[in-house]
């Protein structure tokens, strides 16, 4: 064997080395990984954000990816980690997430995991004497009420539900002046339905001039409603309000049927203005008001759902909201001059919290979205009411 | 009040029968093998959900061919869980068997949540009517319906143990395995014929839950898992009309506790009521008085 022998294909292999550099550095990967519910009782809400996630980033890629800081192009790959709706899981798959190299978070589901795990993030961006995760976070589903201001670093695009009602409220005063009285039902084990009940929707109806005639409580996994709604029949209430999601909030309304208990209108959580509640109690369902954040109302709407739905995921209020933070992240991150590079982690990190920290308002699915001070979002909404197994546009408010 | 209360203890006892049902299905295996089968709840729900599915598949509507379905597949599932949880396991790490049925219902459970992305799927109903009115009291007639047909199978279940071969044999093995071997009954195969029957009760169990709620969940299989230990604790280890009435009993019980205490309350006095009968009768409701330690 001749040095010639040894040397060519040594050569060779160096230029391709060199060459598979060269696309590299061209064609650079822009890590965001998404985490949320995959598995348990909620898997729905992961599924459909990583196919919005997904959906999004394709569309972007397909477009010519990312312009980044050094001149570059990038491509967006995403990532999605399960944390089944724990909060101990959630912050453990925080740890990871911060230990890749990912750009930025998307996530997580659950608002009993959200909590902690924004609580685990340094609270105040800068300070040397927190050890806290410095990781931007960008929460699509996860809705209660106020999360973002416990970190930084945390920011959210879910809706304001207190600004969301509180329309819906005043809406239904007008339209309807003769309802006075509201009964609430509430799915008492659940974080966000709980929260909607006690926080928020009970205190907009307060301050739109209703009286509040009574309660009942059940929990998420409950078959048996009899006791509930004999409590509502009692006080036969002219608004019958169900904070709950699908399942119960299904059961009840067989109940109700069942017990003939007929209010005069039925409004329902945000969450349950889905697909799933359609599938368990289309016929019992009809007529309930909810107000959301999403609805296949505008030709962009309509496209991003189409794209989802062929990375078999379904597009609403939640999964709508990872959509929109995959462009604002890509906007963002042109704007910010982001490397994505194995060392510019940490920097990269530090100028797309900066970005979104000074973001004001940005284009959403369906209208303006506006950024408040405290890293949270003022979304445009509708009202959507069930009717023919459909949620059909009913009030469009600030569109 | 009054008429609060009743109908509080109507509902719930009614409700109670398919506490029973899941009840009957732990404490039988218990009684034949000495093990508990922790997956049972969850082989029941997902044997539900396979009665839909197949008859589904085949363009069927029928609701009865769906809950037929659903105890057919419960009983495959059931001898699969045999298999893979018990047959195999040496007797000598009991244990192990039942860490093998809480693997098994987290993997039935998630099988499910995969299969159907953890969204709830309507289930046929048994009747979709109002209530009958008895005076001031309301009976829901599905519940009437699950209520006689967890009688039927409980009937059906007490015939095939006291009136068949098999019935004998699942017997003798559970009094005396050893001896009953010796006679030349074949231990694996009655104990095979076990599962698979409390299968096929539990996948009643399960598409009676269903048809009741209207809807399937995978977020029903822990608290059924949950209620039908109590209740097999509570009816005695082993013993079929013990879980019937404890079943019946737990049922009315907790239904009564929470009109008086509410929702976030009920399930404390349940574990309360286990307690007490765990302290004061160990053995159950038809137990003889027994010594304590």
């Amino acid at each position: 064997m001749t040095t010639r022998h040894i040397v060519t294909p040594a050569m060779l292999a160096l230029a391709l080395i060199g060459l598979g550099g060269t696309a590299q550095a061209q064609e650079r990967e822009v890590k965001i990984t998404g985490f949320g519910a995959k598995s348990g009782v909620v898997r729905s809400f992961g599924v459909n954000s990583e196919a919005a996630m997904l959906a999004a980033a394709d569309q972007i890629n397909k477009a010519g990816g990312i312009k980044l800081g050094d001149g570059a192009r990038g491509k967006i790959k995403v990532e999605f980690f399960d944390d089944r709706c724990v909060a101990e899981e959630g912050i453990s798959v925080l740890r990871r997430i911060a230990s890749s190299e990912a750009v930025v978070a998307v996530g997580p589901t659950c608002s009993n995991v959200a909590e902690p795990l924004f609580g685990v993030l340094q609270k105040k961006f800068g300070d040397a004497s927190d050890t806290g995760v410095q990781m931007p976070i960008y929460t699509d589903v996860a809705v209660k009420g106020g999360l973002a201001k416990i970190s930084e670093w945390a920011f959210r695009n879910v809706p304001s539900e207190a600004v969301m009602y509180d329309e819906l409220f005043k809406y239904i005063k007008q339209r309807r002046p003769e309802l006075k009285t509201v009964f609430g039902g509430v799915e008492e084990d659940f974080a966000h339905s709980r929260a909607t009940w006690h926080a928020v929707m009970k205190e907009k109806f307060t301050e739109a001039g209703y009286q509040i005639g009574g309660e009942a409580k059940w929990l998420l996994a409950d078959t048996n409603f009899a006791n509930q709604v004999r409590d509502m029949k009692r006080i036969n209430a002219d608004i019958v309000a169900i904070s709950a999601h699908p399942f119960s909030s299904c059961g009840v309304l067989k109940e109700m049927e069942r017990q003939n208990v007929k209010p005069k209108l039925i409004i329902g959580l945000t969450s349950s203005s889905s697909l799933e509640t359609m599938q368990g109690c289309a016929k019992q369902v009809e007529g309930t008001i909810i107000p959301t954040s999403f609805a296949p109302v505008t030709p962009l709407a309509t496209a991003a759902a189409d794209a989802t739905a062929k990375f078999n995921g379904s597009l609403d209020l939640h999964s709508g909201a990872a959509w929109e933070i995959m462009i604002v992240l890509k906007d963002l991150m042109e704007k910010q001059g982001v490397i994505a590079k194995a060392d510019t982690v940490k920097a990269d990190r530090e100028k797309i919290r900066a970005g979104l920290a000074g973001l004001k308002e940005h284009e959403g699915l369906i209208g303006k979205v506006r950024r408040t001070e405290d890293r949270e979002a003022i979304k445009p909404f509708v009202f959507v009411v069930a009717k023919s197994g459909k949620w059909e546009v009913l009030h469009a408010p600030s569109m | 009040m009054m008429i609060d209360f009743l109908q509080s203890l109507v509902d719930g006892v009614l409700v109670g029968t398919t506490y029973s049902l899941i009840g009957i299905g732990f404490t039988l295996i218990f009684g034949v093998m000495h093990k508990i089968n922790l997956s049972y709840a969850s082989a029941s729900v997902g044997g539900a959900y396979c009665g839909l599915l197949l008859v589904g598949a085949a363009g069927g509507k029928s609701a009865l061919l769906v809950f037929l379905m659903a105890a057919a597949a419960a009983g495959v599932i059931g001898y699969v869980v045999y298999l893979t949880c018990f047959r195999f396991i040496p007797a000598s790490h009991p244990l192990g068997t039942l860490m093998s049925t809480v693997g098994m219902l987290l993997l039935i459970d998630e099988i499910v949540v995969h299969a159907t992305f953890g969204v709830p799927v309507a289930y046929p109903p048994l009747y979709e009517g109002p209530s009958i009115e008895l005076g001031e009291l309301y009976i829901r007639p599905d519940y009437l319906m699950v209520f006689a047909v967890g009688i039927a199978a409980m009937t059906v279940l007490t015939l095939l143990l006291y009136r068949s071969r098999l019935g004998l044999a699942t017997r003798a093995v559970s009094q005396q395995p050893v001896a009953a071997q010796l006679c030349g009954i074949a231990l694996y195969r009655v104990n095979a014929a076990t599962f698979v029957v409390t299968g096929v009760l539990g996948g009643i169990a399960g598409a009676m839950i269903g048809a009741s709620v209207g809807m399937l969940s995978p977020l029903l299989v822990l608290p059924l898992t949950v209620k039908g230990l109590i209740v097999t604790v509570i009816g005695g280890l082993g013993s079929i009309p013990g879980a019937i009435v404890a079943g019946l009993m737990v049922g009315g019980f907790e239904n009564v506790l929470q009109y008086y205490r509410g929702v976030t309350e009920r399930d404390l006095y349940v574990m309360l009521l286990l307690f007490v009968f765990l302290v004061f009768r160990p053995g159950g409701l038809f137990a003889a008085k027994s010594e304590r330690n």
